[in-house]
């Protein structure tokens, strides 16, 4: 599913970057981002409200990573912040993002860029050409006044100053190719659109300068279920094509089990679970993953009565002491009440899992719902067919 | 348990049109064009029963249930509330309004910012009669019935004070205060987180079951649709393309409108499932003759492009608007009527 | 109203001092004045002394208990004709927002009309028809001035309701059977309060403006002491060409003052009103504590590093740039 991204990339990156760092190349150029210990406020002092808490994330270069979580998860602060893209009150208060840009031609030396303390000027030289988002609504973030084809203009002359007019329309028609869509609608204002195909517009300029890492955020949650299934595969095509890593964030888990190679489930401000795809699915281990894959009524099987998770999503500004989800939590114990339990690896595999029930204390039984087994993970899979 | 009860619709429609008139943008004289939002529904809303109608945006599913409310008159078309039809030009009476009740999608944007929930609930009650002494215990009494407890820790905030789930059920409660036979729902769960959506699901779920209301349930989310109804009506481009008793219209899917919708559903369990993915990503403009789906349906035929589909029974209680089954009978009637069959065994277990 | 709290801007707080001032002037003032101002008890065009604070004029009548007398009347039809001009506003436009289609285009016709006339020749032509007794009646002047105050506001409004018509909150009312009049005026009206208040700002400003006028041309009834007529016997009396500034001046700044504390009250209202407005940035304390830049610029979200005093990382530090 994946083609050997390095190669892409270095066929594909024509264009010089102004940015030459003289850093030695990382030992984790595997990683394209690395987030530490990374908290975000809104506002300070008294009435500050921490929105990410401690969160700490790796992605691999070209694959997919979900982001899951309800409102006020944190989900969305979490990866503007990571940009610096947050807007006041937001402020970051602590931990570390790495961008490990890779400098063309030679993809085996990558420039690691600290987000957090990268000046405006290098921010400016890193967005588009390194990292881009994709937003939910695609009509607010298309100038209702300009015809398509100037946004993909704009674009280009700013970042790619050495293309002619002529080589700017041959990519902006090589780029709406890409995401399926017929080059007249260059001509088209946003409005003339529809939402499908303003959101793939948005993607198509998210590409346009073929970065390493593309944000999405509800890229699809404002569209309907058949043109979102399109931009989906549509999505996973361009991914395979061009190796770029992917954070799609959601709060539909079962869109992300069927997209994303790996899934961080976040509550009340913090990743509460990271597990590959299907194991995810398969095997939740975390009671609040468990109810958010309970919520989705199957389209198959008997009909059944579910119960999904009682209350609703804590409140950041009063988030009850100890495990934030212990008050919906069907197994919550005393401790649970008192001490917030950290993110831990569990077994000897590679997921993680802040929850009481699973730090390998014997007095604890942990349910059966939360202890499956999974079979070998899709995305696994994936992975070796890579690299054979 | 497969016995035949005889129940009366609460409210049927017959033949319920609504056409919008809209300027062409950019020619200024004489360029009109009518857009069909609900071409000739029939639909009956049976007490004790939950009707979903599934459909994409535009597909007329909110139009169908505000003139089911009657707060968009029909272009024509009748409706039957308890036996008595109401014609079309009619205006919308207290006592309608006091039976059919409709709660809207967005939670947030349908309370007034600037009152308490107390009085989106009392006015209801004042309106319809209830006593000026009483209304405050009626009122309570609508929070905990919609399971708000305790009430009174509701009643005096303001809407942005509670969460999506809580005013989406303060919603309910509002249109409940003026006990309607006929509850419409539309789109009540897509603005909502998904841990508190099954909350509401199952609240209406209840409300059918326990108290005996006609629940017309509008959605784009064909699982739920499958979760809570007992008759799914699949509308596309202002149509009802198909229609089943119970769950036949989900598992065996007969129109390639509702294939493509229920494949496009992400659906964990089943990875192989990926609908086929169409070349030209226009929007499908909707033809003036012919079948409405035409544009995009991977079976088209030559009369598709001619002649609009009839319906067809294509299996008990389960037709379909499409040319593929035109060896089946013709439904005469779009579904039989007044007399169905209450399914109690496959709704619950 | 929880929603109510006391407003922080400086700008508001003279605002409302200045405002406040005016209005207990306009309760207390003729209590408070030393003399009769119609008196012409004193020597003429005296000059400003501990006796007559603002001198006599050329009548011999005090001009300071002149000044405190007249705030009552100026501003009392002020009020009235703004509360007058600002129900006609909101009944006007809140109506023809709603209901739309022909009554909307017959009200906004005629808003229209009272648009296109300028104000101040009308209430001329209007006043001139006036008895002369009732032009000494603050009911009277401020209906009047109200009537050529109003289509303003009532253009706003109707805009305002036009965006309102179609929310939510209005289609469940109208779905629980809720009357037409009632949703207008309970669910509707509630929610434009700030235009409202804003609207009552500016036709308050605008009648002192009015009656001023129409006082100082001499079309209200001399009898009536208010800031306008002290200007028009300053006028008739050649005063500013004597060099009796006392005469004049005080009464102008008065009107000055009123105007900018009204304007200023304006620029508090959105943030009075709505407090979910405020919260929209860090305060400029905020930022001074954390050493933040003054202006946050968009693409750019502020780094704070929890150490003991916070300040920010300078750009550049840890990276090796050539």
């Amino acid at each position: 599913m994946i083609a050997d991204p390095l190669k892409t990339q270095a066929t594909s990156k024509m264009m010089d970057m102004q940015l030459r760092e003289v850093a030695p190349a990382s030992a984790h150029h595997e990683f394209v981002l690395e987030v530490n210990n990374f908290n975000v406020d809104y506002g300070v002092g008294e009435n500050m409200v921490r929105a990410v808490n401690d969160v700490t994330l790796k992605l691999r270069r070209s694959q997919v990573l979900g982001v899951a979580g309800e409102s006020g998860s944190g989900k969305s602060t979490l990866v503007y912040a990571m940009t610096r893209l947050l807007r006041a009150p937001g402020v970051i208060s602590g931990g570390d993002v790495t961008l490990n840009i890779t400098n063309d031609g030679d993809s085996d030396e990558v420039t690691p860029i600290n987000l957090v303390t990268a000046s405006e000027k290098e921010l400016r030289q890193i967005r588009w050409s390194h990292v881009s988002i994709v937003l939910q609504s695609a009509l607010n973030a298309l100038n209702p006044v300009l015809r398509v084809g100037r946004e993909f203009h704009e674009v280009l002359k700013t970042h790619r100053r050495e293309l002619t007019k002529s080589q700017r329309h041959a990519r902006s028609v090589e780029l709406l190719k890409m995401v399926g869509l017929n080059e007249d609608r260059l001509a088209r204002f946003p409005h003339e659109l529809s939402g499908g195909q303003r959101q793939r517009i948005m993607i198509a300029l998210a590409l346009a300068l073929d970065p390493e890492l593309v944000i999405m955020d509800e890229p699809t949650t404002a569209l309907d279920v058949v043109t979102q299934r399109e931009i989906i595969n549509e999505l996973n095509e361009l991914r395979s094509r061009y190796g770029f890593a992917l954070i799609f964030i959601t709060h539909d888990l079962s869109l992300l089990i069927e997209l994303a190679d790996e899934i961080v489930v976040m509550y009340a401000g913090a990743i509460i679970e990271r597990a590959g795809a299907s194991e995810l699915y398969e095997a939740p281990r975390h009671p609040y993953t468990l109810g958010l894959i309970n919520s989705f009524p199957p389209m198959h099987g008997d009909r059944r009565e579910l119960t999904g998770i009682p209350g609703s999503p804590p409140d950041l500004a009063e988030l009850p002491e100890g495990c934030s989800f212990a008050p919906r939590c069907p197994y919550a114990m005393a401790r649970c009440l008192h001490e917030a339990p950290a993110l831990l690896n569990i077994g000897d595999s590679d997921r993680s899992v802040a929850c009481w029930l699973h730090t390998g204390d014997s007095s604890v039984t942990v349910p059966v719902e939360l202890s499956r087994s999974s079979s070998p993970s899709r995305a696994h899979v994936t992975v070796l067919q890579d690299h054979t | 348990m497969s016995e035949i009860t005889t129940t009366p619709a609460q409210l049927s429609v017959r033949h319920l049109t609504r056409h919008f008139t809209t300027r062409v943008p950019g020619r200024l004289l004489h360029a009109k064009r009518v857009v069909r939002a609900v071409d000739d529904a029939s639909l009956d809303l049976v007490r004790g029963q939950v009707t979903a109608v599934v459909g994409e945006s535009g597909s007329g599913k909110s139009v169908l249930a505000r003139m089911l409310a009657r707060i968009i008159a029909p272009t024509s078309g009748e409706l039957i509330l308890e036996g008595t039809t109401i014609p079309a030009g009619a205006k919308r009476t207290l006592e309608y309004a006091s039976k059919v009740q409709l709660v809207l999608q967005d939670p947030y944007a349908s309370t007034n910012p600037v009152h308490r929930i107390r009085h989106s609930l009392e006015r209801p009650l004042l309106i319809h009669g209830a006593k000026k002494h009483d209304v405050e215990d009626l009122a309570k009494a609508a929070l905990s019935r919609v399971s708000l407890d305790p009430p009174e820790r509701f009643l005096d905030r303001y809407p942005h004070e509670l969460s999506g789930g809580q005013l989406q059920r303060v919603s309910i409660a509002r249109a409940l205060c003026v006990k309607p036979d006929v509850l419409l729902a539309d789109e009540p769960i897509s603005m909502l987180d998904v841990s508190v959506r099954l909350g509401i699901l199952n609240l209406l779920k209840g409300l059918c079951d326990n108290e005996h209301l006609a629940v017309l349930y509008i959605t784009h989310d064909i699982a739920s649709a499958r979760y809570l109804a007992d008759e799914i009506i699949v509308m596309y481009a202002g149509q009802i393309v198909e229609r089943s008793r119970g769950t036949a219209l989900v598992d065996e899917p007969t129109h390639p409108y509702t294939q493509l919708l229920i494949a496009s559903v992400p659906d964990p369990s089943d990875p192989t499932s990926q609908a086929s993915q169409s070349d030209e990503h226009s929007s499908y403009a909707v033809p003036e003759v012919g079948c409405r789906f035409a544009p995009r349906c991977p079976f088209v035929m030559d009369v598709c492009r001619t002649t609009d589909p009839p319906v067809f029974q294509v299996g008990e209680g389960h037709t379909s608007r499409c040319w593929l089954y035109a060896d089946r009978p013709e439904a005469v009637v779009e579904m039989a009527l007044p007399e169905r069959r209450r399914e109690g065994e496959t709704t619950k277990t | 109203m929880r929603s109510l709290r006391l407003p922080r801007s400086p700008k508001v707080i003279i605002g409302l001092v200045i405002v406040g001032f005016f209005i207990i002037m306009t309760v207390i003032g003729p209590w408070l004045a030393p003399y009769d101002p119609s008196s012409t008890a004193f020597a003429p065009l005296l000059s400003p002394s501990a006796h007559h604070w603002l001198g006599t004029t050329s009548l011999g009548q005090d001009i300071f208990s002149q000044l405190l007398v007249g705030a009552r009347a100026t501003m009392v039809v002020a009020l009235l004709a703004g509360l007058a001009a600002t129900i006609l506003s909101m009944t006007v436009g809140i109506a023809a927002g709603y209901l739309g289609g022909w009554s909307d285009e017959g009200l906004s016709l005629v808003s229209n009309v009272f648009l296109a006339i300028p104000g101040v020749p009308l209430l001329i032509v209007i006043d001139s028809y006036l008895p002369v007794n009732s032009r000494s009646n603050f009911f009277v002047i401020g209906l009047i001035i109200s009537l050529t105050g109003w289509a303003w506001g009532a253009r706003v409004l109707r805009a305002q309701t036009m965006s309102l018509r179609n929310r939510d909150f209005v289609e469940a009312a109208r779905i629980i059977g809720e009357k037409r009049t009632r949703i207008m005026f309970t669910e509707v009206a509630p929610n434009l309060l700030p235009v409202l208040a804003s609207s009552f700002l500016f036709t308050v400003l605008y009648s002192i403006g009015a009656y001023v006028t129409l006082a100082y041309i001499g079309l209200t009834s001399t009898a009536v002491w208010n800031w306008g007529t002290m200007l028009y016997w300053a006028q008739a009396n050649n005063a500013p060409l004597s060099g009796e500034w006392y005469w004049f001046v005080p009464p102008g700044i008065c009107i000055a003052l009123v105007g900018t504390g009204l304007a200023l009250v304006n620029f508090g209202i959105d943030e009075f009103i709505n407090p979910r407005l405020r919260a929209g940035g860090l305060t400029a304390r905020q930022r001074r504590q954390l050493g933040l830049p003054r202006r946050i610029r968009l693409g750019l979200t502020p780094v704070l590093h929890a150490s003991s005093k916070p300040k920010i990382v300078p750009a550049h530090a840890k990276l090796v740039s050539q």
